[in-house]
């Protein structure tokens, strides 16, 4: 139909309806921009720029990448959870799911470039990979992880698509066939998917627990960590959007699900708390090696963030979710998510700055800082790492991108899993 | 050189950074890392230079200058001396020197003061305007005051006979008084002419190796004997034992077998201790004493002089002592031409005796001995105990075990003698190293190696001009003006100091008592400061000479650990503006007299030292043999024994003591010894009016001035391992790895006494000044004591000049006794100093 | 300017070149060195003369002396009151067994056949995983443009590119010339001593075997090429 016969005020209405994500979209495009800035003046001067120096070598991008790494747990779960067991509750939640996650691996592939002294050696990683290193298998289970949800999305709004007649369905029809097919590939991917998280996770975990240079971090426990803390903040990050979404009614579910989920949440972060318990009993044991940096996280200068992670990043979530009544609340189960993401950040926070923070051989005058000093020592025992606003900006930058990449995936493809037809 | 990041990112790439990743790697070739290095060799350079590091320090460690493009790279050990045992020599302070050719305090042309004196404030200047105006002051100071009311000050002539012996040329040419280091500097160790007649005495270092028994006295090797401190090593490995006398734990403490806690100021009453039990043991070599000292030499009660020939026989031999012969139960004369006894004498060591002068007279007579046994008596282990807070038995044991144990070495620091009575500490080890007979031995000895004074050629055709005399006034008259007590023969200037001319020196920080020695440099009318750095002392001058540093110019050195002579020899050009020392000579001289100039600056470095190796090359001098061909190819060691042990003549052939101490005359120095034998006795005048004629213990001066109650800590300035005086204060190598604060080592205890935390400003004053610096508390320091080692600049306190604010320039009237300019003068007693000390005052923290 | 290069090596003074020479080695070496913490007096000579062999920036030390003690060049209380104060140079230990080597995703840390653990400048791409494998803490990263006390680069070999890491190379470009590294030439005391660890008659095995030298964090299972000599006991008065 032609412009003409649409009344004037039905596209000012229409564009005043679209406002908010018109502005939503300029502010995340404005970030990004300023993050890109950021990162350009890290690259022109060095990391130099960053609140990192030898003591403290890993900071706020290794950070953010193992934290997105964890995030993008909850996707596979809930999908191949939902056909493995049949959970067919998830189905509403499911595309999103797989959205969420795919996009939270992305960024965390993108956090590993900034992290890098020279990022425009990234292919040297392709060129050259040395298979003893858990960075290496690191990088590929990332990769195929990422294809892998990528894959997961399209295979669940193919159809959609096809019938929309969007070329993004590749030219798969709707046919008998084409949905049987679909069928058994979701089936099929379940299959992988799951261990394929389990794989990414682990490995993620080595990357930190194989370090027999650092107390803190060389444990076996590391890899069902590192699994549990993902399964929290990923199933909660799911949770949030979901809800987030059905607000911004783009998505149809019932609050049993909420429900649900929530209860899922509470069951893992029980879990984690098991693990975290466990392992403070073994390394924390008086005189076992790691005892000094368990002891800085107990009482010492970390022990406020400790705490916090535990009492208030866990521990209130936990409650909130025990508590039935509550549960049946989607307020508050958000809310609990929430604080739950939150928890886990720290936690990740409080793995790197323990593990790194002070010299592995504790005799004066410590290791060289590896930046001019002026005047004064340039040796040091212990950093107090902080992040630069640069690093925050190159953060901000990276997350603005995700969110567009997010928004504009849900404005072009169908989230709403139709009703079993 | 590689294309760098950012001229890459202006190259547009810039946004496509990562990108353009693939093509990058490009950029950082030709890299010098990585699968390169398989082949990979060293950068090539036009040259390497072989010089020797010289600032005022005891190393002078040959160093190889790596020239590239014609600037130094690298400054690195030559490690090439023929006695391998020497190598490598050096320190990381002589290898970091490059920060200083070319860092940013490096004075780069002539100035002229344009602010006030001290603000540091200067416009640049040309040479010619500089040396003009030099010359015009000079003469007119010279001709309104006199030429000796100029003092011409610069440092240990040891580490340069040339360049710093330009100033002692000058000084005789235009008769300037010529200032003293090694009296100045606290380092000329008192006791040793006292004692020995000697200026000082030392083994060479590799020597240590030989000895069984090591005792380090107020001496700190491990940091400021760092080329050399290995030998104590060596001979710890091949089971000597090693005992330190330190109130502080320092880094040679660290080291030792025992490290006695000593309080400071008191070693003389633990070497008289020492003796003490060595003689109650019976362990004394006694003949060793009549052999070769004054021990048998009787003294007359009723005079307190030696009894001579002259009193017996009415003769004139003043210079015929006498001894008391319990064979013959008589009183033998013995004269000075030789040492011993002669034939079938007994020489009595004790009792008293009386003898009938030609006059008639009766007198009593006892032998010196009898009277240091008597003072030595009262100095039980207990009596110490109470002064040096050593316990009884620790002196018991450490006796023993050093006199049961031959050779054995006393190694002496600034630590043990840097004090008013330090004379007294060396005249008490010099007693126990010789009652133990181990002096003139391999192995043993008592050595002293503080300061780098030695002159060891003869520099008189370079330093005295057609035989002219110099006038030198000990500077620490220039400081504080002249005493009741100076000797006669100070060639004081009537008119009293108008001008100086410093240079090879950061004068007005590292001599005592600067606040009264800036009061002296108001009065003056004109100062002239040769450097290359921008020092404290630079920014009081009128007139700043940018001198070379000694890897631009020619000079001759040697020093007392090693018996090398070797070559500064230029490894570039002067950088910036700066000129030599001989050249900044010869264009002032000629200023103010062409004609003195034209007949003696017109001469090289090449004729310099050519005219010193001629005059040391007859037999048995110590050039001997010696070319400046040679030398340029690398160290070549004097004409001296090997090993070199001071005394060998003596104690093997009997010849009188003492042996020369150049430069001086033999003559000179003789007169230090009348007995021409080591004297424990001494029968100068005031040595009997201070009751001094024999070893004995003093308290501290300083504890005079500054009552103990009131003022209760003991200010120790050592000399810091990580500066040669001042010089490397501003070296950012080392900055980086000291902290580059001026920080007070100061116990726990009192520290907790007075509320100071680790690193917090503390003001540490006395009556003579005060300064603030940072706290560093350690169990290492004694309580009671505060370390604050000398040489910071200025600008690393928060405030004050520096550690020599508080530090005393009081004169010892025993070191006037006699003058011989750096041999018998006096001696700056830098430790003995008291001071308070407090958290510093809000605001300058 | 115009004056021909030549290898600082071969510009050496004869007795100073012999000083510097490796001597005798087996067949196929394996470079050590051996560290006496007698000898040693912690003067950081061996230290300096890493940064000016190596043209190594401000701010960063291949070499570096601890203090066994309280604090830089203080002593320690030890059991009975008595202070103790030992000095421990700590460089690259260049470990047969090298956690950097295993980390590193690129390769650019490698072993080179006579035992050396190598640097690529080219390769690394700087994502500092080998300084958390390394359990010495003796791997430092360029975070910025080197900065120099002098206004011109010096040394014996080009500085490295900014956002790689370096570490001590055991002066590889003066093996090449059969010269040992510059630390153990330099240090006043002899207490470093460089040698083949293949060649059981070589000093450095010589020393481990008399004084019993050991290797420093030995439970990390690094194996280290350099070994240090402990203090002697000491013989009291
Ligand atoms: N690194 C370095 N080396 C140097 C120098 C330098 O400045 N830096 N300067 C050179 C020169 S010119 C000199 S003069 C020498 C001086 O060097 P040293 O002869 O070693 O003298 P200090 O360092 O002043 O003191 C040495 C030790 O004496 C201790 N001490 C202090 N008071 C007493 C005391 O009353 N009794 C005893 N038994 N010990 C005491 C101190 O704690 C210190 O550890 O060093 C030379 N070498
Ligand atoms: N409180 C306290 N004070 C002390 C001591 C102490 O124990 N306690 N020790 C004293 C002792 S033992 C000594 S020896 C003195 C040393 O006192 P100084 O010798 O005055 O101290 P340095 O800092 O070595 O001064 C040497 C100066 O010469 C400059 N220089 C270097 N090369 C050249 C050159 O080629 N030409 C010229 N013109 N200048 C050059 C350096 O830059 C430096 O400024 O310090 C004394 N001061
Ligand atoms: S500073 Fe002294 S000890 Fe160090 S290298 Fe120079 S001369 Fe030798
Ligand atoms: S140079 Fe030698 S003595 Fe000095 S710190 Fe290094 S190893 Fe120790
Ligand atoms: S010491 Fe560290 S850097 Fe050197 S090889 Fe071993 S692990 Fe690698
Ligand atoms: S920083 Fe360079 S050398 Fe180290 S692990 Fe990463 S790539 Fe390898
Ligand atoms: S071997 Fe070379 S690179 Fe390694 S510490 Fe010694 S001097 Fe530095
Ligand atoms: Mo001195």
């Amino acid at each position: 139909m032609s412009a003409t016969t649409i009344p004037a005020g039905a596209i000012r209405a229409r564009l005043t309806a679209r406002r908010p994500l018109v502005l939503w979209i300029g502010f995340l495009v404005l970030v990004m921009a300023a993050g890109g800035a950021a990162f350009l003046y890290q690259y022109a001067n060095g990391l130099v720029v960053t609140g990192m120096r030898n003591t403290v070598m890993w900071g706020q991008y290794i950070l953010f990448f193992m934290f997105f790494v964890g995030l993008s747990a909850g996707g596979l779960i809930v999908a191949s959870a939902g056909r493995l067991f049949g959970v067919r509750l998830f189905k509403p939640i499911t595309r999103l799911a797989v959205l969420a996650a795919t996009v939270a691996v992305l960024l965390a592939a993108i956090f590993i470039l900034p992290d890098l002294g020279r990022p425009e050696r990234l292919l040297h990683i392709f060129l050259y990979p040395n298979f003893t290193s858990p960075m290496i298998w690191d990088i590929m289970i990332v990769i195929a992880y990422m294809a892998m949800s990528a894959f997961y999305v399209w295979l669940y709004v193919r159809a959609d698509l096809a019938r929309r007649g969007s070329w993004l369905a590749f030219g798969t029809g709707t046919s008998a066939r084409a949905l049987a097919r679909e069928e058994r590939l979701k089936s099929a991917m379940a299959w992988v998917a799951l261990p394929a998280a389990i794989l990414l996770h682990s490995i993620t975990a080595w990357i930190f627990g194989l370090q027999i240079s650092r107390g803190f971090w060389y444990s076996g426990i590391m890899a069902p960590m590192f699994i549990t803390s993902a399964l929290v903040s990923g199933l909660a990050l799911v949770i949030l959007l979901a809800l987030v979404m059905r607000r911004l009614g783009r998505l149809r579910f019932g609050d049993e699900l909420v429900a649900f989920l929530g209860g899922l949440l509470g069951i893992f972060i029980a879990v984690l708390f098991f693990l975290t318990a466990a392992e403070f009993l073994t390394a924390a044991y008086p005189g076992a090696p790691k005892a000094a940096a368990f002891e800085r996280l107990l009482v010492g200068i970390y022990a406020p963030l400790f705490w916090f992670e535990v009492a208030i990043g866990l521990g209130v979530p936990f409650v909130i979710l025990a508590i039935r009544p509550l549960r049946l609340n989607p307020v508050w189960v958000a809310a609990a998510a929430a604080i739950a993401i939150l928890g886990i950040f720290v936690h990740r926070l409080n793995l790197i700055l323990n593990g790194l923070s002070y010299a592995t051989i504790q005799y004066p005058p410590g290791v060289s800082v590896g930046v001019d000093q002026g005047l004064g020592s340039s040796f040091a025992l212990s950093h107090w790492y902080i992040p630069t606003a640069v690093e925050w900006l190159v953060v901000a930058g990276v997350l603005a991108f995700g969110a567009l990449v997010f928004t504009v995936s849900v404005l072009i493809l169908p989230m709403q899993e139709p009703a079993d037809h | 050189m590689p294309l760098d990041r950012r001229t890459f990112l202006k190259g547009s790439a810039a946004v496509a950074g990562a990108v353009a990743g693939t093509a990058l790697p490009v950029i950082d070739r030709p890299v010098r890392a990585g699968r390169d290095y398989d082949v990979a060799k060293s950068l090539p350079v036009d040259r390497v230079v072989r010089t020797t590091c010289s600032p005022n320090c005891t190393g002078s460690c040959g160093q190889l200058a790596f020239v590239r493009d014609g600037i130094i790279v690298k400054i690195q050990q030559a490690a090439d001396y023929p006695d391998t045992v020497y190598n490598p020599r050096g320190c990381m302070k002589g290898l970091s020197y490059i920060n200083h050719i070319y860092g940013e305090d490096r004075i780069m042309t002539p100035l002229i003061r344009t602010g006030e004196r001290g603000s540091g404030e200067f416009r640049e200047a040309t040479w010619d305007e500089v040396l003009d105006r030099v010359a015009s002051e000079f003469r007119r100071i010279g001709e309104a005051y006199g030429w000796d009311s100029i003092h011409v000050f610069g440092q240990v002539p040891g580490s340069g006979y040339i360049q710093k012996g330009a100033n002692y040329r000058a000084s005789a040419l235009l008769g300037m008084t010529h200032g003293t280091s090694f009296d100045f500097n606290g380092d000329l160790p008192m006791g040793m002419p006292i004692t020995f007649g000697v200026q000082n005495s030392d083994h060479e270092a590799k020597d240590w190796a030989n000895s069984r028994f090591l005792l380090v006295v107020g001496a700190n090797p491990v940091e400021t004997r760092i080329p050399d401190v290995h030998f104590l090593f060596d001979a710890v490995e091949r089971g000597a034992r090693m005992v330190v006398i330190d109130p502080v734990f320092s880094g040679t403490a660290s080291k030792a077998d025992a490290h006695i806690r000593i309080r400071p100021g008191t070693d003389a009453a633990l070497g008289l201790a020492l003796v003490h039990q060595i003689l109650v043991d019976g362990l004394a070599d006694l003949d060793f004493m009549r052999t070769y000292t004054d021990a048998s030499l009787l003294v007359r009660t009723d005079t307190g002089r030696r009894l001579r020939q002259a009193d017996l026989l009415g003769d004139d031999a003043e210079d015929r002592f006498v001894v008391w012969d319990e064979a013959a139960r008589a009183p033998i004369t013995i004269g000075t031409e030789k040492l011993g006894m002669p034939p079938g004498v007994v020489a009595a060591l004790d009792g008293t005796f009386e003898v009938t002068l030609h006059d008639g007279t009766q007198v009593t007579v006892t032998p010196g001995f009898a009277l240091v046994r008597a003072e030595v008596g009262r100095w039980t282990p207990e009596a110490a105990e109470a002064v040096t807070e050593i316990p009884a038995e620790t002196i018991v044991r450490l006796a023993r075990a050093y006199a049961s144990e031959k050779p054995a070495a006393i190694f002496m620091g600034g630590g043990a003698f840097h004090w008013y009575h330090g004379d007294l500490v060396g005249r008490a080890f010099g007693l126990l190293a010789t009652i133990t007979g181990n002096i003139g031995r391999s192995g043993g000895g008592f050595s002293v190696y503080v300061g780098q004074y030695k002159v060891r050629v003869i520099v008189a055709p370079w330093w005295n001009p057609g035989g002219r005399k110099l006038k030198v006034v000990p500077s620490i008259y220039f400081l504080r003006g002249r005493t009741e007590t100076m000797h006669p023969a100070v060639p004081y200037p009537e008119a009293g100091f108008k001008a100086l001319f410093c240079s090879f020196s950061n004068m007005f920080i590292q001599s005592p008592d600067i606040n009264r020695l800036h009061e002296t440099l108001r009065e003056l009318e004109f100062i002239v400061v040769a450097d290359n750095q921008m020092t404290d002392t630079v920014a009081w001058a009128d007139v700043v000479l940018p001198a070379t540093t000694w890897y631009e110019k020619l000079d001759l050195t040697a020093t007392p650990l090693h018996p090398f002579l070797q070559l500064q020899q230029a490894a570039i050009p002067p950088v910036g503006e700066s000129r030599s020392e001989l050249e900044m000579w010869r264009e002032i001289v000629r200023r103010i007299d062409p004609g003195l100039a034209a007949e003696y600056f017109d001469v090289t470095e090449d004729d310099a030292i050519r005219m010193i190796l001629e005059a040391g090359a007859d037999p048995g001098g110590p050039t001997e043999g010696i070319t400046l061909e040679q030398l340029r190819e690398g160290p070549v060691r004097l004409n001296v024994p090997d090993p070199d042990i001071p005394f060998l003549r003596q104690i093997r052939d009997l010849e009188p003591f003492p042996p020369r101490s150049l430069p001086a005359s033999l003559e000179a120095t003789a007169a230090f010894l009348p007995t021409r034998r080591i004297e424990f006795y001494k029968e100068e005048d005031r040595f009997r009016e201070l009751g001094e004629t024999v070893p004995t213990y003093r308290d501290a001066y300083d504890d005079r001035v500054h009552d103990p109650a009131e003022w209760p800590f003991v200010l120790l300035s050592s000399h810091s391992k990580w500066r040669i005086h001042s010089t490397y204060s501003n070296n950012p190598w080392l900055a980086e790895i000291h902290g580059g604060r001026a920080t007070v080592l100061i116990h726990p205890a009192d520290a907790a006494e007075r509320g100071i935390g680790e690193g917090d400003p503390i003001e540490m004053f006395n009556t003579r000044g005060s300064l603030v610096a940072l706290a560093q508390l350690s169990d290492a320091a004694r309580p009671g004591t505060a370390t604050l080692a000398e040489g910071w600049w200025t600008r690393y306190f928060r405030s004050g000049k520096g550690v020599n604010e508080l530090t005393s320039s009081v004169v010892n009237p025993i070191h006037e006794v006699h003058f011989v300019p750096n041999m018998w003068a006096p001696s700056t007693g830098w430790k003995d100093c008291r001071v308070q000390i407090r958290r510093a005052p809000e605001g300058v923290s | 300017m115009s004056e021909p290069k030549v290898s600082p090596i071969d510009a050496l003074p004869a007795a100073s070149r012999s000083y510097g020479e490796i001597g005798p080695r087996s067949a196929s070496p394996h470079w050590g060195m051996v560290v006496d913490q007698e000898r040693c007096i912690g003067c950081w000579s061996c230290a300096v003369i890493c940064k000016s062999e190596n043209d190594v920036p401000l701010g960063t030390w291949w070499n570096r002396i601890l203090t066994q003690g309280d604090e830089l060049d203080q002593p320690m209380e030890v059991r009975g009151g008595a202070l103790e104060m030992d000095w421990m140079p700590l460089a690259c230990q260049h470990c047969e067994n090298a956690p950097c080597v295993k980390v590193c995703p690129v390769g650019a840390t490698y072993y080179r056949d006579d035992g050396l653990v190598m640097q690529d400048n080219d390769r690394c791409i700087g994502c500092r995983y080998c300084m958390i494998a390394c359990p010495y803490g003796v791997r430092t990263f360029n975070w910025g443009e080197p900065v120099r006390p002098t206004p011109h680069s010096t040394g014996m070999i080009e500085v490295r590119p900014v956002g790689t890491v370096e570490k001590c190379t055991m002066c590889v470009h003066r093996l090449a010339e059969d010269q040992v590294p510059s630390c153990v030439w330099s240090c006043p005391t002899g207490a470093r001593v460089f040698g083949d660890l293949n060649d059981p008659a070589s000093r450095v095995n010589e020393l481990i075997r008399e004084r019993e030298g050991y290797e420093l964090l030995k439970e990390a299972g690094t194996k280290p090429s350099v070994h240090y000599l402990p203090p002697r006991r000491k013989n009291e008065l």
